[in-house]
Formats: structure tokens, C-alpha cells, sequence
């Protein structure tokens, strides 16, 4: 009984403390949510000044002189053609690879992460070099291309290539995500009923992701658009055959500024565009969305 | 169409799984304590695992033979399936859900047509046909799984604790639908359940799963009167004492582990480990202790009293733990004792069951009682 009556008595004054919180728990709880608060706010303008600085540099004027200049054209026609071939390779390439990643454990799993990891690590200039190295006239593969009159650098097709490179690595990983968010009993259920492999991916993984997947196109066509340091070197700045809009906004930044602001404007408007629509196709009801 | 028939060996964690089991035409229930390896096994006949040696087969199609190295596709092995959680397709409509299957196999689509709104017709979804299965109640969405399961003409349907989700009313119209389906589709069926409702209702023909193994086969009505395992017993609700079987001079007893001796019929009973069952109903209540012929006593105190409608089930707490149950008069004209309460529990010798215990209690039960007999 004793101890008990110590053991209360020295637990008693603890409690009271705590009923009435002193004065300084009350300012580190204020502090604390005004540094959120504050970050917050400090990341925004951050993020939005530039933006705005963008926006307002734009003159209709120059937008109509923009409009008529043919190397304009030249380069938007480079990055659509571009973005949408290599945004249908990264879905080519990209889909089944996710799957696997999503479905089957094991050592070759980890590896198979790790090496994705790698391009999204790496600093896109060394990617750059890299792809000049193994598909370059002299390169570890392109010397094999070559009698067949294939040659990759500075052509089109490098353009692609390294947007595929660069760009395969982020779609497979948030895909992956995608189809691990899927009931793998649903698939059972499928192959139960009788469906094969291709048929279960078909109609039921691939419809059941198919909101999640449109927005990671959008995401993938939006990166294609914006890639510059690895297409730089391997594919270089060449008018008309490998100059996309990033590109010929570095080139004219040297030359007339003006021109580049309007242009960067102009794929900013783009860009907002695509993030709104990714974002709306992630918003609606479910991953997959059931009703159309 | 024929028997599924399985023999497997297959390790887990705990123990290793080795049944053999024959599933005739007709529902079959399978009870078994959680972790026993009902899953394991639904997922070994499916095709979802491997066993590590055995075959299974559903009358001339071999499913799977671990000594010619064969193991049927899932997409092949003809099994309908309804998941605890039901897997329906949930981008899809009821009338898609149900069509998946012969879609999936190429069914012309005016066969599938036909053939699905039989279906739909069948399970009275009709008018949800076009809705989509998110909207549709639980059970609702229990029948169209059903549907979806029957619609590609399985030859072995599997149901994996279907009434666990609904609520009281629902599972009863589910086990309606169940027995006429099941009878109108002539395919061996495994229902495995935790419900006892679900077995008193499928009575006919009741597998008990422990341990990897099948400790139990038989009627509702055998498992009632001749438990195997405590497991059973529990299950059934009926009284089960462990302890030995005595021959002395003075004649043969059974005494449990609490040092109670008690009398039996002892036909074809050796003496050693053994145990001893008598149901709620069989056991009487009185305040004092009454004269006349040798009866089995156990003098204790009233633990529990849980009455339902016409009944009063009570937990009398001696040397042993008996569970006896009597109808509402009865426990009137004993008074209406009070917990803590002292009484007699008395029960006839020809009432009782002994059965000899081999090896690890509840892992290997007397051949007798495997194949279902003593009744």
C-alpha cells in the first residue's frame, strides 16, 4: 500500500503539468505551423514568379511575328512528331516492363529496378554522350549499323531515341505502381473464367488502369516536349531535322532574346495545358474508373 | 460429369499439408480452424500454387500430376470460383461480369447471348443486367459472382467463405440459391465455410480440415454424434473430455484429465488415450444429488447462462468444463439458479461416446470415425 501512495504521489504533480499546457508547448506548436505555413507560401512564389515574369514578357506582337516565321513551325513540327513517336515507344516498351515489375518477385525484379534507376539518376548531358557512344557512327553499336546505311546521331530518329532512353525509365515505375494497385485476384478470377494471358491484360489489368496510364502518357509527352541535354548531344541542333522547340529556344536566346521568351511563353501555355488534363484524368473516381 | 479426386503433399510454414479427398456430385462443406490449409488447398486445386507432389483430378481431366509433371493452366482447368471478396470486374456491367467467361473462351455471341441471359434469368438479375456491379447491394453482387462462376458450364464450382460478407437474411437466400444450383448443375462443389449455419444447412456431406490433413468426413448429423477432435466437437457444440480409458478388476472407466471417472459404453475401445463426448442436451441439471441407477456425476459451480428463445444453454464448471443445455422449464423448475450456483450434472453411460486417441490428439482419429462411421 505504501509504495502505491509514493507511486501516485509521484506520477499526481506530472499530470496537473500536463492538463494546463505551459506557455511555451502553446508558441512551439504556433512556430511550428507557421514554418509550414511559411514554406509553403515561399515555394509557391518561387515556383509562380518566374511563371508570371514569362507571361508578361509576351507581346501579341512578337506572338504574331512568331507565327509567321517558318523555323518556328519547323521546330514544333520536330517536337510533335518526335514526342509522339517516342511516347508510343515508351508505351510499347514501357507497358510490359511495368507489368513485369508489378507481377513477378524475385532477384531479376531488383535487378531490373535498379538499372531503371539508373537513367533517372544520371545527368542528361552523360546520358547524352553515352547514347553518342554506343549508336555514334564509331560506337559500340552504331559501327554494326553502319553497312547497313544506318546512322542514328543527328537524325530524327536520335531525337527519339533519346527521349525514349531518358523517359521509358519514370513511365515504367509509376505504371508499375499502377498495376500493383490492381487486385492480382481479379486476374485469378479472369483465368478461371477461362482467359488467357493476352485476353486477362486486355480486358481486364489494362481497361481497370486505363484513367492512371492516360495521365502517364500525358506525363511522358509532356517530359518528351521539355528534353534537352541528351538530345542536345545526340542528336544535336540541326534546323528542321533534329531542332525541337527547347532547342530552338536555346539557339535563339543567343540571338534575338525576345523570341525565346515569347517562345517559352508559348510552351509554358503548352505545358499548363497538359498538367491540367494528367491532373484531371487522375482525379476521377478511381484509378480505373469504372463508368466510362 | 465426374468426382473431383485429389492426393496432395505440400509443405508450409507450420506443418505439411496431406490430404486426400473425394468431392462426389453435390455440395460438400469444408470446415477446419483457421490456419488449417483450406485456402492452401482451393489454391492448389485451382492452380494458383503448386504442390510439392500429388494429383488432382476432376473425373477423366487430370488437373495436375506432380509424377508426369503435368499442371493444367488455370485457364484450362474448367473451375468456377467465388472469392470471399467476390473479384467481381468492376469496370464492367452485371450482364459483362457474367459473359466474361465465355467470352473469354470464344463462345459464338449468340450461344453466349443465350446463354447469359439464361443466366441472368436464373439468378433474377434481369433488370440489373445493365447496371454496373458497384452499385449493386451485397446480395446482389453475391449472385451475379455466382452467375459469373456458373455462366461458362464449370465442372467443379469452388466457394470460398461466399456468406461471410452478407448479413443474416442474405445468407440464407444465398444457401437457397446455392442448393438449387448446385443440385441443377450436377458438379462436385466445395463450400468452405466458418459458419455452422452453413453446415447445418449443406448437412449432408461435411470434410473437417486440421492440420493439412482431413481429420473428419461425414454427415452433419455423424460429426454431432461421434466428434473426432475437439475442434469438431466445439464446432457442433457438443461436450468433449480428454482422458484415458482404465481396465481395472472393478470394470472399465474412462477418467478425464481433471480425475473425473466416468462410465461408457466401451465397445471395441482399448484402454489408453482417449476421449470421451456427450451433447448439451443429453446432460441433466439437479440441485441435489439424486439416488437410483449408477449415472454419470460431475458436481460444479454454474459459470454461464445464455438463454435464446426456447433454450438455456449453461456452462457447469467442475473437475470439468460441461456445457448443458435445457429447455426454459426445466431450468424454472430448477429455480433460476444463480452464477456460482452448485449443481449435478448427470448424464446416462449410453449417452456418452469413447474413442481411442492416437498419436498427437486431434491429428489422427480411429479409421472408424474417418470414413464416417459409428452412427
Amino acid at each position: 500500500m505504501n509504495r502505491l501512495a509514493k507511486t501516485v504521489a509521484s506520477v499526481l504533480p506530472a499530470r496537473r503539468q500536463v492538463l494546463t499546457p505551459p506557455r511555451s508547448s502553446r508558441i512551439s506548436n504556433q512556430l511550428f505551423q507557421l514554418i509550414l505555413l511559411g514554406a509553403s507560401l515561399l515555394l509557391l512564389l518561387l515556383i509562380l514568379t518566374p511563371m508570371v515574369a514569362l507571361l508578361l514578357e509576351v507581346s501579341p506582337a512578337r506572338l504574331l511575328l512568331l507565327g509567321r516565321d517558318p523555323a518556328t513551325w519547323s521546330a514544333l513540327r520536330v517536337t510533335a512528331v518526335s514526342s509522339v513517336l517516342s511516347t508510343t515507344l515508351v508505351l510499347l516498351l514501357g507497358l510490359p516492363v511495368a507489368y513485369a515489375l508489378s507481377r513477378h518477385l524475385g532477384r531479376g525484379r531488383q535487378l531490373l529496378e535498379t538499372v531503371l534507376e539508373l537513367p533517372m539518376v544520371l545527368p542528361p548531358v552523360v546520358a547524352g554522350l553515352g547514347l553518342l557512344l554506343a549508336f555514334g557512327r564509331r560506337g559500340l553499336v552504331g559501327s554494326f549499323l553502319l553497312p547497313f546505311g544506318i546512322q542514328l546521331p543527328f537524325t530524327l530518329a536520335a531525337v527519339v531515341l533519346a527521349q525514349v532512353f531518358v523517359l521509358t525509365p519514370f513511365f515504367v515505375k509509376r505504371a508499375a505502381l499502377l498495376f500493383g494497385g490492381i487486385d492480382r485476384q481479379l486476374e485469378v478470377a479472369a483465368m478461371l473464367l477461362g482467359a488467357g494471358p493476352f485476353y486477362t491484360f486486355f480486358r481486364l489489368t489494362l481497361p481497370l488502369c486505363r484513367r492512371g496510364l492516360f495521365a502517364e502518357t500525358i506525363m511522358t509527352l509532356a517530359q518528351g516536349v521539355g528534353l534537352f541535354g541528351a538530345v542536345i548531344l545526340f542528336a544535336g541542333n540541326l534546323p528542321e531535322r533534329t531542332r525541337t522547340l527547347s532547342l530552338a529556344i536555346y539557339g535563339a536566346f543567343e540571338q534575338d532574346p525576345e523570341q525565346a521568351f515569347t517562345l517559352a511563353a508559348l510552351m509554358l501555355a503548352g505545358c499548363c495545358a497538359l498538367l491540367l488534363a494528367g491532373r484531371m484524368l487522375r482525379r476521377s473516381p478511381g484509378n480505373g474508373g469504372g463508368h466510362g | 460429369m465426374g468426382d473431383l479426386q485429389l492426393e496432395l503433399n505440400h509443405p508450409l510454414r507450420d506443418f505439411e499439408l496431406q490430404t486426400t479427398l473425394v468431392v462426389p456430385r453435390g455440395l460438400t462443406v469444408l470446415i477446419g480452424p483457421n490456419g488449417s490449409g483450406k485456402t492452401t488447398l482451393l489454391k492448389l486445386i485451382t492452380g494458383q500454387m503448386t504442390p510439392a507432389a500429388g494429383r488432382i483430378a476432376l473425373g477423366d481431366l487430370s488437373l495436375c500430376d506432380t509424377s508426369r509433371n503435368r499442371h493444367l493452366p488455370l485457364q484450362d482447368r474448367r473451375i468456377g470460383m467465388v472469392f470471399q471478396d467476390l473479384a467481381l470486374f468492376p469496370h464492367l456491367t452485371v450482364r459483362d461480369n457474367v459473359a466474361f467467361g465465355l467470352r473469354a473462351q470464344g463462345v459464338p455471341s449468340r450461344q453466349r447471348e443465350t446463354r447469359t441471359t439464361a443466366m441472368l434469368e436464373r439468378l433474377d438479375l434481369t433488370d440489373l443486367a445493365a447496371a454496373p456491379v458497384t452499385t449493386l447491394s451485397g446480395g446482389q453482387r453475391q449472385r451475379v459472382a455466382l452467375a459469373r462462376a456458373l455462366a461458362p458450364l464449370p465442372r467443379l464450382l469452388l466457394l470460398d467463405e461466399p456468406t461471410s460478407a452478407l448479413d443474416q437474411a442474405g445468407r440464407w437466400e444465398l444457401r437457397r440459391w446455392l442448393a438449387e444450383l448446385v443440385a441443377e448443375m450436377e458438379i462436385p462443389s466445395i463450400l468452405v465455410t466458418h459458419d455452422v449455419a452453413d453446415v447445418a444447412y449443406f448437412r449432408k456431406r461435411i470434410a473437417v480440415m486440421e492440420g493439412g490433413r482431413i481429420t473428419q468426413e461425414g454427415s452433419y448429423h455423424q460429426l454431432l454424434h461421434a466428434p473426432a477432435t475437439p475442434f469438431v466437437a466445439n464446432f457442433a457444440g457438443v461436450n468433449f473430455l480428454v482422458g484415458e480409458v482404465l481396465q481395472e478388476p472393478a470394470g472399465t472407466r474412462f477418467r478425464a484429465a481433471g480425475g473425473l471417472d466416468l462410465w461408457a459404453p466401451f465397445d471395441n475401445i482399448e484402454p489408453g488415450p482417449a476421449c470421451l463426448t456427450i451433447a448439451p442436451w443429453e446432460v441433466a441439471l439437479y440441485r441435489e444429488l439424486p439416488g437410483g441407477s449408477p449415472r454419470n456425476v460431475m458436481p460444479g459451480r454454474l459459470q454461464e447462462v445464455i438463454r435464446t428463445a426456447e433454450r438455456v444453454r449453461v456452462t457447469l464448471l467442475g473437475s470439468e468444463k460441461l456445457v448443458v443445455e435445457l429447455s426454459r422449464e426445466g431450468f424454472g423448475e430448477l429455480g433460476h439458479p444463480e452464477v456460482g450456483a452448485p449443481l449435478f450434472a448427470v448424464f446416462k453411460a449410453r449417452e456418452t461416446r469413447v474413442m481411442n486417441i492416437r498419436g498427437r490428439s486431434g491429428q489422427s482419429p480411429p479409421a472408424a470415425v474417418r470414413k464416417g462411421g459409428l452412427s
